[in-house]
């Protein structure tokens, strides 16, 4: 197995804020990799620069043996790198189906097929009975659906899956874990932050745990849940604080 | 026209209640608006509501081409005028200067239009609502001015006049039906060609920018390429309409062509009938211009003023009980019928 993202030292500081400093670490083709964190840890801000949405201040992110830091987050979308949003960020003046139609049309050379791609992917995601709907419909549960969808469409070689659990029934997980743990058969890549943990720690072979900004712990499961970094980044080591998940 | 009345692709799944409207088809509410256009000009109405009929066509058209930066890519201009401006005089100045017929003169106006307009949206790419808005309204005064004291190309505040002679070459006519023809050709094509637009990958893209940015760029697409296109394109259509309206009026002057008011006007149109729809701009244009060019003639000696009161209240009402248009309120009619407007 080759490496098909690497990072190599990347870091960002937003003023006096280092936001992610140093952070290396290099995901296989095939992975199901989780990337958890306290609030504030720099999941999101990590998702940014691997997305494009940000340009690191340090370090390299080689994907496919080519540095894409700095690039725009549409150039990274067409090497295929797709990424859901925490906040789901539906096209909210169109139907459900013509949001994933958007992503589909990477790919497909018509509309007609876009369309027909677009409602295949519903049909994956559970979303078939709401194709032709608004997404003014949808529950906050279906809108992180619609986003897996749309992600989904855009047939990327990785995917960035940013708590796409949040706000889902216990039913509603299930199906969501099936579908993401399918995956990597199908040879899509899986990097996936998540505060519902048990869904997480239950489907990745391997877990990446973020604090203040900085790689803490990288392994199996049952590893890092015993990690005393991790313990006590997430509980504290002194004073009782709010549990995560 | 055939091709577009077929739906452009069918949509699987059932009918849901909540359907969004499918973009791309014909209802036979257009084809029947079409065959009511064509019939007044070849049934023949009195030469006095001529005028109103024309300028409805034109209107319509500009609307439309206002539509597809403002209401289809989300960039609201208060400037359209420029581009408006900058077609008018580039035709008027080529055929009176150089002889150059307007046929022609018209699509290098265009590309002029098409470029200020391309140049705006580079420079303000980062300002969006309202700082995007006021930015657009900047241009037109700055183009203005420029008009009015570059005299010795536009002929200033004192204006440009284009000869009364009636020719086909020099898109000169003698009767208004004949001009009316040409507005209604000009309405034709760019409803048409918005038909086409939002069927097509690019119709989507720009729906996509307008509605979330970020959303639009993790689906590749390129968000800044997008809104300078869709600006450029909009003005390119401009342009031609501005070029046609000075064909018609024989007549500029910088405080005219350049206005705010006719940059608002632009804007409200398909405001009224409804933004990012193909027959918003057109409804908003059939309703407005007769109704300000009758207020106008019938009020406009007597109480001065008093029609531009009226017109106000009308667009007061509209804007506040049909936030989505014209188009929306006879969208929901027909819903109500159980779809049997459509």
């Amino acid at each position: 197995m080759t490496a098909l993202l690497k990072m190599e030292g990347v870091g960002i500081s937003f003023g006096a804020l280092r936001a992610v400093h140093d952070v290396t670490f290099s995901v296989e083709q095939g992975e199901l990799v989780g990337l958890i964190g306290p609030n504030g840890a720099g999941k999101s801000t990590l998702y940014n620069l691997m997305a494009g949405a940000l340009r690191p201040d340090s370090g390299r992110i080689v994907f496919d043996g080519r540095n894409i830091a700095g690039l725009k987050p549409h150039h990274v979308a067409r090497i295929g790198i797709a990424r859901t949003f925490q906040i789901p960020k539906p096209y909210r003046q169109m139907s459900v189906v013509e949001n994933v139609m958007l992503s589909a049309m990477l790919n497909e050379r018509s509309v007609s097929k876009s369309r027909e791609r677009a409602a295949e992917v519903l049909f994956e995601v559970g979303l078939e009975s709401y194709v032709d709907s608004p997404v003014s419909v949808l529950t906050t549960g279906l809108l992180k659906r619609l986003e897996v969808a749309r992600a989904l469409a855009l047939r990327p070689r990785l995917v960035l899956f940013d708590e796409i659990m949040a706000g889902l029934t216990p039913s509603e997980v299930k199906a969501v874990t099936a579908l993401v743990a399918s995956l990597p058969g199908r040879g899509i890549t899986v990097i996936w932050v998540e505060h519902v943990l048990y869904a997480i720690m239950n489907t990745a072979r391997r877990i990446l745990v973020l604090n203040r900004g900085e790689l803490i712990a990288d392994g199996p499961p049952q590893q890092v849940v015993r990690d005393r970094n991790v313990v006590s980044a997430y509980l504290g080591e002194e004073e009782p604080a709010d549990a995560q998940g | 026209m055939s091709t577009i009345v077929k739906a452009r692709y069918s949509s699987p799944g059932g009918a849901s209640l909540a359907r969004m409207p499918k973009s791309g088809t014909l209802s036979y509410f257009e084809i029947a608006l079409l065959a009511a256009c064509v019939g007044v000009l070849v049934l023949g109405i009195p030469e006095s509501f001529m005028d109103v009929v024309l300028l409805s066509f034109l209107w319509g058209g500009l609307a439309l081409a206002w539509n597809i930066a403002g209401g289809y890519a989300g960039m609201i201009s208060f400037g359209h005028a420029a581009f408006f401006g900058v077609g008018a005089y580039t035709s008027t100045i080529l055929s009176v200067d150089a002889g150059l017929s307007p046929w022609i003169g018209m699509w290098l106006g265009a590309i002029l239009a098409a470029l200020v307009g391309g140049v705006l949206s580079l420079v303000c790419a980062r300002l969006r609502g309202p700082f995007f808005i006021l930015s657009t309204l900047a241009t037109a005064e700055v183009i203005r001015i420029c008009a009015l004291n570059w005299a010795s190309l536009t002929g200033g505040p004192e204006g440009l006049a284009i000869p009364p002679v009636a020719s086909l070459a020099s898109m000169v006519f003698d009767s208004k039906q004949t001009y009316a023809l040409l507005m209604l050709g000009y309405l034709v094509l760019m409803y048409v060609f918005t038909k086409v637009l939002e069927a097509s990958r690019y119709g989507f893209y720009m729906f996509a920018v307008r509605d979330d940015e970020d959303a639009a760029g993790a689906a590749g697409i390129n968000a800044l390429f997008v809104r300078t296109a869709a600006m450029a394109l909009s003005a390119f259509l401009t342009a031609i309409g501005g070029s046609l309206f000075a064909q018609y009026f024989l007549y500029l002057d910088p405080t005219h062509v350049f206005s705010l008011e006719l940059s608002f006007q632009f804007a409200l149109l398909p405001a009224l009938g409804g933004l990012g729809t193909a027959i918003g701009p057109v409804l908003g244009a059939f309703a407005i211009t007769p109704l300000s060019e009758l207020l106008r003639s019938y009020l406009g000696d007597s109480v001065a003023g008093l029609h531009l009161v009226i017109y106000g209240g009308v667009v007061i009402v509209v804007m506040l009980y049909f936030p989505g248009g014209m188009a929306a309120a006879l969208n929901r009619l027909a819903a109500r019928k159980g779809g049997k407007g459509k």
